[in-house]
């Protein structure tokens, strides 16, 4: 079904069957259906609460509670725009992407509200129903991407027409809220195909959710889904799994469908709501393009985007950057490079962008974070890449190791766990360059 | 419990779930991410397999404090271990 707003999808399901479950969680200690015409209920509710804050923008520290699925379901009700912002996030990183996004009103952790010291108020750009998602791995400029209700929703609809879950499905959410990928495939999914969403009880349940809940689908980054597979966390029900938002080893995937669970690899953008294409065979590389979506590889092999009902709005206050995602004629540059087969299906066969994705689905922006380092080792020629999934730092000089590290401390304490630099090299030489002066990161 | 044998079996909970870090000398000023190279995965599973074996349950806040093997001693001996 293709729904345009959270608020019309929850009522479509509640109007077929009012007792049909939506969402089942734990609260203090017990495990708690809700239905289709509860949830429903709940958020009429509390928009009524909300109009007074129409057309401003709400922060929501988002938790993957239910109470954090109503507040952003029943704000975009009620006239407001929502930033879904993480609240696992390291402080520093909050407070910038609650600078960023012109928000007076925060929704979250009380005490955790208090400890970001969170006052001011101001006016946000951001209109009603804009949804904005920070794009991970941005620490130090906060970059919000402006989608909407409605473009989530065809994000949804998308995956669910390739991938059609049933009512009587169980979908795990597992992922965080606050990253597209988690809110579309882990939540919306789900309610639009008039499915019941469980919601993870917090990290600390990763070992025992699956046994608990029982789902029948779920939807994982890479290195979560390694983590079940590894601690064979993997329950019986389960027969779908909906894996992305990072590059998967293929021995992974196989290992999942040796225990006869379909396996579908997923590829998205924050800046296309989610989904843009989906394995559906057994090569879990080509993947079908979403019935939303066009797509379209530039000469130099980048793929290029053009689905108008769930590309972004743009970067939120940022025309500049807005306009250099897209090429003249409309269409959004992924910075993915990739080719279409003669069935049009899609194989990613590499990165044109440069930045470093991770097995957890979040990304570091080379250029912003290489900068921030140099700054800290004057006169040193330095470069960042990948070994083994975790970042390396390359510097090139008359450098000691430990006064590297020592200097570096600074940049590490605000990175998230999966971004901090876990090694260093030392080069006599220069770094090696591309002759237009681009690192050659595959060498280091 | 004092200090220095919370600190051992913390080691060896690390080594059990980690065993990479078998040959690694692990100290209270190991940075976890960086010294231990734990990804965030593994860092969830040590810190859930610390406070199974110590039955004490660090608030979810806490968790992106923990940077260095000392701050998961202190916050284990705030939380009762």
């Amino acid at each position: 079904m293709r729904f345009q707003t959270f608020f019309g999808m929850l009522g479509h399901w509640a109007a077929i069957d009012s007792d049909a479950p939506a969402l089942i969680y734990e609260k203090d200690g017990e495990k708690r259906t809700e239905s289709y015409a509860q949830l429903l209920a709940a958020v009429r509710d509390r928009a009524e609460t909300l109009k007074v804050c129409a057309g401003r923008c709400e922060a929501i520290l988002a938790d993957g509670s239910r109470d954090c699925i109503v507040e952003v379901f029943a704000a975009l009700k009620a006239g407001l725009s929502v930033a879904l912002l993480d609240a696992a996030a390291p402080d520093e990183t909050l407070r910038e992407q609650l600078k960023a996004c012109d928000t007076g009103l925060v929704w979250g952790d009380e005490d955790l509200c208090e400890e970001l010291g969170f006052t001011a108020l101001a006016q946000t750009d951001a209109k009603p129903g804009d949804v904005l998602f920070f794009t991970s791995g941005t620490t130090h400029r906060a970059k919000a991407v402006v989608l909407t209700e409605e473009s989530l929703c065809s994000s949804a609809y998308n995956g669910g027409a390739l991938l059609p879950l049933q009512p009587s499905d169980l979908l795990m959410c597992m992922l965080p809220l606050s990253h597209v990928f988690g809110f579309v495939c882990g939540l919306l999914w789900g309610l639009s195909c008039g499915a019941c969403v469980a919601l993870c009880r917090g990290v600390r349940h990763y070992l025992d959710d699956l046994a608990t809940f029982r789902p029948t689908a779920l939807s994982a980054v890479p290195l979560l889904l390694g983590f079940l597979v590894q601690h064979e966390l993997l329950n019986p029900e389960l027969k779908l799994v909906l894996v992305g938002a990072g590059d998967c080893p293929r021995p992974l995937l196989q290992r999942v469908k040796d225990r006869n669970i379909r396996v579908s690899f997923g590829y998205g953008l924050t800046e296309t709501s989610s989904g843009l294409a989906l394995s559906l065979g057994t090569d879990p590389m080509s993947m079908t393009v979403c019935p939303d979506d066009r797509i379209r590889i530039a000469e130099d092999g980048e793929i290029l985007v053009d689905a108008p009902t769930c590309v972004m709005k743009g970067y939120y206050k940022d025309p500049e950057a807005t306009k250099e995602a897209f090429t003249e004629d409309g269409w959004l540059r992924t910075g993915d490079l990739g080719r279409l087969d003669e069935e049009g299906k899609l194989t990613i066969t590499g990165r044109k962008k440069d930045m470093l994705v991770f097995e957890d689905g979040t990304k570091l922006f080379l250029p912003e974070a290489e900068a921030e380092l140099a700054a800290l080792l004057p006169g040193l020629e330095l470069a960042l890449y990948q070994k083994d999934g975790k970042v390396w730092l390359a510097v090139a000089g008359d450098a000691d190791e430990k006064d590297v590290k020592r200097k570096i401390v600074p940049w590490q304490d605000r990175q998230d766990r999966s971004h901090k630099i876990a090694g260093i090299t030392l080069r006599e030489d220069p770094l090696p360059r591309t002759a237009t002066g681009k690192v050659r990161r595959w060498e280091l | 419990m004092s200090r220095e044998e919370l600190r051992e079996r913390t080691i060896k909970i690390i080594r059990d779930c980690v065993p990479e870090l078998a040959d690694t000398e692990i100290t209270e000023a190991s940075v976890v991410n960086t010294d231990m190279g734990m990804d965030s995965m593994n860092f969830i599973l040590v810190i859930c397999k610390l406070e199974a074996e110590f039955g004490v349950k660090i608030p979810n806040k806490l968790w992106k404090k923990l940077s260095s093997l000392g701050d998961v001693l202190d916050a284990l001996q705030k939380y009762g271990a």
